[in-house]
């Protein structure tokens, strides 16, 4: 995998996710129970054998930049190469505003792009919870002879943006659909795609003499329109872009489905992540849990059901909880009563607490509260 | 470069009142408490006290604990200028060298070792006890003393006293007599294993009792004594916290259990952490039938039966209508849908097959102890292994 090169796009604002990313970027809102959502990609990456990559970033990144720090955690501390974060160069006419697109991104670090040194690149979201076997989706790409993959999936849930209808043969496409915010016809773009560095600084090039900006609507709809081929890789396993609070909710509680886990942590392609290590988690005498994960560091003393607690969770006798995802630290006090709540890290839950929101509008309380 | 003190960890010994727990892999590298292994304790001790230097000398079948060891890097041990060595046995010119003979012929083949650090005291552990203990401020003890030598002591019972190394000390603690497993204790003071020597007084003594025909080269039969008769300044520290020896099968699982007991050792609290060497694995789900009631649960498990009053370490497996009682499950063990597993220690990647029974409650008879699988062992559907059973891969 010594030809490929990552790059991840982690500057999405999201402002649909309200409080969960007000002081983090989408790509490192915490998930899972111990991972952020940018893990993922990262590690789909490691797993393939890439240990060089660099994350586009924007704005609100410490929370992003503390925890993808040297790259360690992907193996990506390397003396030549590694992890690179990329914050914006400042270039003059890129100082305003959120970028646009993906273009626009890329351009904003046109000088790291034309020092890769890989003649291949693999683009990916911050934001899209998927483990993707991108050896698989290489050799695919590389036996396709086509200049360009996109990986797509026929299952993808949350804020999916494009889609393609496949062409007779079922791996390939000629048409992209845009706009497609609702489930319609065609397969999903997960927004990953694999191409050569020289097409990717090909079409950076074209976009600054036209002053455009976006990777699907603008560099790859032209791509298809001068009879570019499009080689298509299917990912099976779960895959779900995470842009809402509802989108944030639904994925978190789908992870606890057995075939879903399977798929987002098979046992050969370990997701990986910093952060503190600890120890194990203790349920006290009256605890009860069902269908739960939970990470360690947690004392559980109360009773959980369908809930995601974060390391060093307490709950406290008496409390009980459902449908709720609890960040970092986060502490509910005796006898409680929550329901679909997201709790952001270290909220204080004072005991007697009683407090509900509703899986489509899971109610978050943000960081540092105290109830 | 000149160091204050560095330590030298004895992980070379077999282990053997473990049996099939050690069959493959030496003592330090025994699974505890959920997260950890044995050699974690004395390494974060290390790296909390501020002793950045550590050397493991390995003897027994150290593949495991090598590999575990790596770098250092969980424990804060990759320094620049110092970190954690691996020092086996080895030959030197003309084939001249040998095993380790005894603990102080093992520092004794690594003086050049030391020497590299040019110590003003060397620190020796010992790699099967399970402790949280401030190394520092025993440095400071044995420095305002100017002892040649400094044992940490804990209080033990006249009973317990028959089977350790006991020291009777003066009113400032100044050891005034050692004895190796008394009959008759003369002092409720219990050598803890853990010593802090001058080094250059240490070395002296080490190359003397070398060319002693008659020596164990062992520090509690030999060095002590010598230094004692010899009218060396040696103190007693005395050490208050808990503190277990984990060398027999029914001593690591009482440590384990103690776990569950808050008041024991706090392992949550940040100012001391115990870190280890772990892979990244998913949160433990807690499955739709589970039950779970005062219990330890780590990192990678699934739980769909009944768990109670157990440590699950790393990516256990606990199936549907299966039951898991007072037990240690080390990492990887799967227990298969209605299994019983009480009383019982699993080794790593133990399979316990659909119905099997492993273990049985106290009886109350002397006999009695916990089961014991071995790492890797199989035991299959609807078979029974009883109580004090000790099963091998």
């Amino acid at each position: 995998m010594a030809d490929y090169h990552g790059i991840i796009f982690a500057y999405s604002a999201a402002p649909e996710m309200g409080e969960l990313v007000k002081e983090r970027t989408s790509a490192s809102v915490p998930f899972c129970a111990r991972y952020r959502l940018i893990d993922f990609s990262l590690s789909s990456l490691r797993n393939a054998g890439i240990r060089n990559a660099g994350v586009i970033m924007q704005r609100d990144y410490q929370s992003l930049m503390d925890h993808c720090a040297s790259g360690k955690a992907w193996d990506m501390t390397r003396k030549n190469g590694g992890l690179k974060l990329l914050p914006p160069f400042g270039l003059p006419e890129y100082h305003s505003g959120d970028y646009v697109g993906t273009m626009e991104a890329l351009n904003a670090v046109s000088t790291y792009i034309e020092d890769i040194k890989e003649d291949n690149v693999i683009l990916m979201q911050g934001n899209l919870c998927a483990n993707i076997d991108l050896e698989a989706a290489t050799a695919c790409h590389e036996q396709s002879g086509a200049a360009i993959t996109a990986i797509c999936s026929p299952k993808a849930q949350g804020g999916v943006r494009y889609r393609y209808i496949l062409n007779e043969d079922g791996n390939s496409s000629n048409r992209l659909l845009l706009n497609q915010t609702e489930k319609g016809e065609g397969i999903a773009s997960l927004e990953a795609y694999i191409l050569s560095k020289e097409l990717l600084l090909s079409m950076m090039k074209t976009k600054q003499q036209t002053n455009v900006y976006r990777f699907h609507a603008e560099a790859l709809f032209e791509y298809l329109n001068n009879g570019g081929k499009l080689n298509v890789y299917i990912h099976n396993g779960y895959a779900a872009f995470i842009t809402t609070k509802g989108e944030y909710f639904k994925a978190a509680t789908d992870i606890l489905a057995p075939e879903n886990r399977r798929s987002v942590f098979p046992g050969d392609r370990p997701v990986r992540t910093s952060g503190l290590e600890g120890v194990s988690s203790y349920y006290g005498a009256e605890a009860k849990s069902r269908n739960c994960l939970v990470a360690d560091n947690c004392i559980i003393e109360g009773e959980i059901e369908n809930c995601i607690l974060h390391s060093g969770v307490r709950i406290a006798k008496g409390a009980k909880l459902k449908n709720c995802v609890l960040f970092r630290g986060t502490e509910v006090g005796e006898n409680s009563e929550l329901e679909c709540i997201v709790a952001d890290k270290y909220v204080k839950f004072a005991p007697g607490t009683a407090l509900k929101g509703s899986p489509k509008l899971p109610l978050v309380i943000p960081k540092g509260a105290e109830i | 470069m000149k160091k204050k003190c560095i330590a030298m960890l004895l992980a070379g010994g077999q282990g053997s009142r473990l049996y099939a727990l050690t069959q493959d892999a030496a003592k330090p590298s025994v699974p505890f408490g959920g997260k950890y292994r044995i050699i974690d304790f004395p390494l974060s001790n290390c790296a909390n006290s501020g002793i950045d230097t550590v050397g493991v000398l390995t003897q027994y079948k150290p593949l495991r604990l090598n590999s575990y060891i790596g770098t250092g890097e969980p424990w804060d041990l990759d320094v620049s200028d110092g970190g954690v060595y691996i020092l086996p046995p080895y030959l030197g010119a003309h084939e001249q060298g040998s095993w380790f003979a005894g603990t102080a012929n093992a520092i004794y083949q690594n003086i050049e070792f030391i020497e590299l650090y040019d110590p003003e005291n060397v620190l020796i552990l010992s790699g099967d006890h399970i402790y949280k203990m401030d190394y520092e401020k025993m440095l400071d003890a044995h420095t305002e003393n100017g002892a040649a030598c400094t044992i940490a002591v804990q209080q033990v019972s006249m009973q317990e006293a028959t089977r350790m190394g006991i020291m009777s000390v003066d009113a400032s603690d100044r050891i005034t007599e050692f004895e190796e497993k008394p009959k008759q204790p003369k002092s409720d003071l219990a050598s803890m294993g853990i010593y802090i020597f001058n080094w250059q007084k240490l070395k002296q003594y080490l190359i003397e009792d070398e060319k002693d025909p008659d020596s164990a080269k062992d520090f509690g039969k030999n060095i002590i004594p010598k230094m004692l008769k010899a009218g060396e300044r040696m103190f007693a520290y005395r050490f208050e916290g808990y503190w277990r020896d984990v060398g027999t099968i029914i001593s690591l699982w009482d440590a384990n259990m103690d776990m569950l007991s808050s008041d024991r050792i706090n392992l949550y609290d940040p100012s001391w952490p115990i870190n280890s060497r772990s892979q990244t694995l998913p949160p433990h789900y807690a499955g739709e039938e589970s039950e779970i009631i005062h219990s330890i649960v780590t990192e990678g498990c699934e739980i769909e039966g009944r768990v109670e009053n157990s440590i699950l370490s790393q990516g256990v497996k606990v199936g549907k209508g299966a039951r898991v009682l007072y037990s240690v499950l080390m990492p990887g063990a799967e227990v298969a849908d209605g299994a019983t597993v009480e009383y019982a220690m699993l080794g790593e990647n133990v399979r316990i097959g659909e119905g099997a029974k492993v273990g049985n409650e106290p009886d109350g008879s002397e006999e009695w102890t916990v089961a014991t699988v071995g790492p890797g062992a199989k035991v299959e559907a609807g078979q029974v292994v009883p109580a004090s059973a000790m099963i091998y891969a």
